[in-house]
């Protein structure tokens, strides 16, 4: 294999890295706000469901997760996982994020000071646009840095596709490395993913200098 | 009467902290409400403004009943959507401004009467102008909140409860989380709104300001009005002991 085709499979094994990535972060973002709001549901079963949920991602392996995902359909109902790879990845990174994300929008939901709700009812706004229009813009900003740190969490996270042997760049890299006795792969995926951080961590300084003009 | 709040009654787990308190304020009027701490002045300004909800009695504003004692003696609320209504005749300036620190003055003063209260963007700009040029503060409309000093940042939150149009505006010590120095040019615009014949009740610490401005002191001590009356008399001839007693700190 010369190098230019082992970087040419390699770069669309990146592109399905940032396919995991960005469906991730598509799916757990709004449904991290969904579950922190339920975590606040007048409702006791609704917080108690919530609060294993969260407890049951965070204490256990998303590797451990991605296989129950994949391989749960076929032990527990005898359905084929044909095709289900991909759907099963994505399901497995989504409600972990999820889980992470909605502990990050909770903690700043909670730390806007309760006088901004105060001067929002008196003036009249619904719950909803209370929320909308005053709370969220202050909450979006300050979860910025937390955020920041998961998402970057989740660049380097993607390679735990390989478990399902999803063709994403770290499988490539393991699966090249070993059929052509070759180091270089490795050193090529490292590439891919630190340049992918420094998009991505560039991306979000640019977030949060937009936010800056207000503390 | 704009506003009539008959025989309140509150408490909080078992502590009550208004006690069957009755008054009214007429339109144009001016009323100082002072008081030791813990008195339930703040208390009573957020049921009047629907920020509580009381156990018992009646909140009438403009003849209409917003709240009222049910059969079985609890305090019965219209449905919320007439509630809102009740809400858009009373403002609150809060002690801590409670400023939108994402949005620029002007749109602290405009984002409400557009988004609630659904006037065009226009009227409401022009209103949130009058209103800085009034404060004195116009220069201030792109600024944020934390570009501004304390004594300016209350100046915009008066700004923003006036944009609303309220029939009646209520201050919870407005200039206690003020520099001494900075008091001064909030209480003038109070002042100013008084002249003006703006119905409002004022939480108060400053006794020679509601000896000034106001038509009427109340004085409210353990969740009851121990003493009301014309501010000469209750400041310079208080009838009750704890009147005294209280006013007397402020003596020296
Ligand atoms: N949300 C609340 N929960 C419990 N107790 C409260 C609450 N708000 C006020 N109180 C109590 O009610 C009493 C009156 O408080 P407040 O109305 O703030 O008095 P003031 O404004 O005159 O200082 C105080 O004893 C206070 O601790
Ligand atoms: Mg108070």
């Amino acid at each position: 294999m010369t190098l230019s085709t082992m970087f040419l499979t390699m770069a669309a094994g990146m592109l399905r890295t940032c396919g995991i990535f960005a469906l991730t972060l598509l799916g757990s973002l709004p449904l991290g706000m969904i579950v922190a709001l339920l975590k606040k549901s007048r409702f006791s079963a609704v917080r108690a469901l919530i609060d294993i949920y969260i407890s049951v991602i965070r204490g256990t392996p998303l590797m451990l997760q991605l296989l129950v995902w994949y391989f749960g359909p076929y032990y527990l109902f005898g359905w084929s996982i044909r095709g289900w790879r991909f759907p099963s990845l994505i399901i497995g990174f989504v409600l972990n994020y999820a889980a992470y994300f909605a502990e990050i929008y909770r903690g700043g939901i909670e730390s806007i000071p309760v006088g901004q709700y105060e001067a929002a009812e008196v003036l009249g706004y619904t719950k909803a646009k209370a929320f909308m229009r005053i709370i969220l813009p202050q909450v979006i900003k300050r979860i910025m840095p937390s955020v920041t740190n998961e998402v970057i969490t989740l660049v380097k996270d993607t390679s735990l596709a390989f478990t399902l042997a999803y063709q994403e760049v770290f499988s490539l890299a393991k699966q090249i490395s070993a059929s052509q006795t070759s180091f270089m792969p490795f050193v090529i995926a490292g590439v891919f993913y630190f340049i992918a951080n420094y998009a991505v961590a560039f991306g979000m300084k640019r977030i949060e200098k937009a936010l800056d003009y207000y503390r | 009467m704009i506003i009539e709040m008959k025989n309140i009654k509150k408490s909080f787990g078992g502590h009550d902290v208004l006690k069957d308190i009755s008054f009214g304020v007429d339109s144009g009027e001016v009323v100082s409400i002072i008081g030791p701490s813990g008195s339930g002045k703040s208390t009573l300004l957020r049921c009047a403004t629907f920020l509580e909800t009381i156990d018992g009695g009646e909140i009438i504003y403009m003849d209409q009943k917003a709240a009222y004692t049910g059969t079985d003696g609890k305090a019965v609320y219209v449905q919320p959507n007439e509630l809102r209504k009740f809400r858009s005749y009373c403002g609150l300036v809060f002690q801590q401004f409670n400023l939108f620190p994402h949005y620029s003055v002007l749109k602290n003063l405009t984002d409400a009467p557009i988004q609630v209260q659904k006037r065009s963007r226009e009227e409401a700009e022009e209103t949130a102008m009058e209103l800085l040029e009034k404060m004195g503060i116009a220069d201030k409309a792109k600024a944020y909140p934390y570009q501004l000093s304390g004594g300016q940042q209350q100046r915009v939150a008066i700004a923003r409860a006036l944009a609303m149009k309220p029939e009646i505006l209520f201050f919870d010590e407005p200039t206690s989380a003020l520099d001494p120095e900075l008091t001064g040019e909030v209480l003038k615009v109070i002042r100013q709104l008084a002249d003006e014949k703006m119905t409002m009740v004022v939480v108060t610490h400053e006794m020679p300001f509601a000896k000034a401005v106001s038509n009427r002191v109340i004085f409210m001590d353990g969740g009851v009005i121990v003493e009301q009356g014309d501010p000469k008399d209750v400041f310079e001839n208080p009838q009750e002991e704890r009147t005294k007693r209280f006013l007397r700190v402020f003596e020296r």
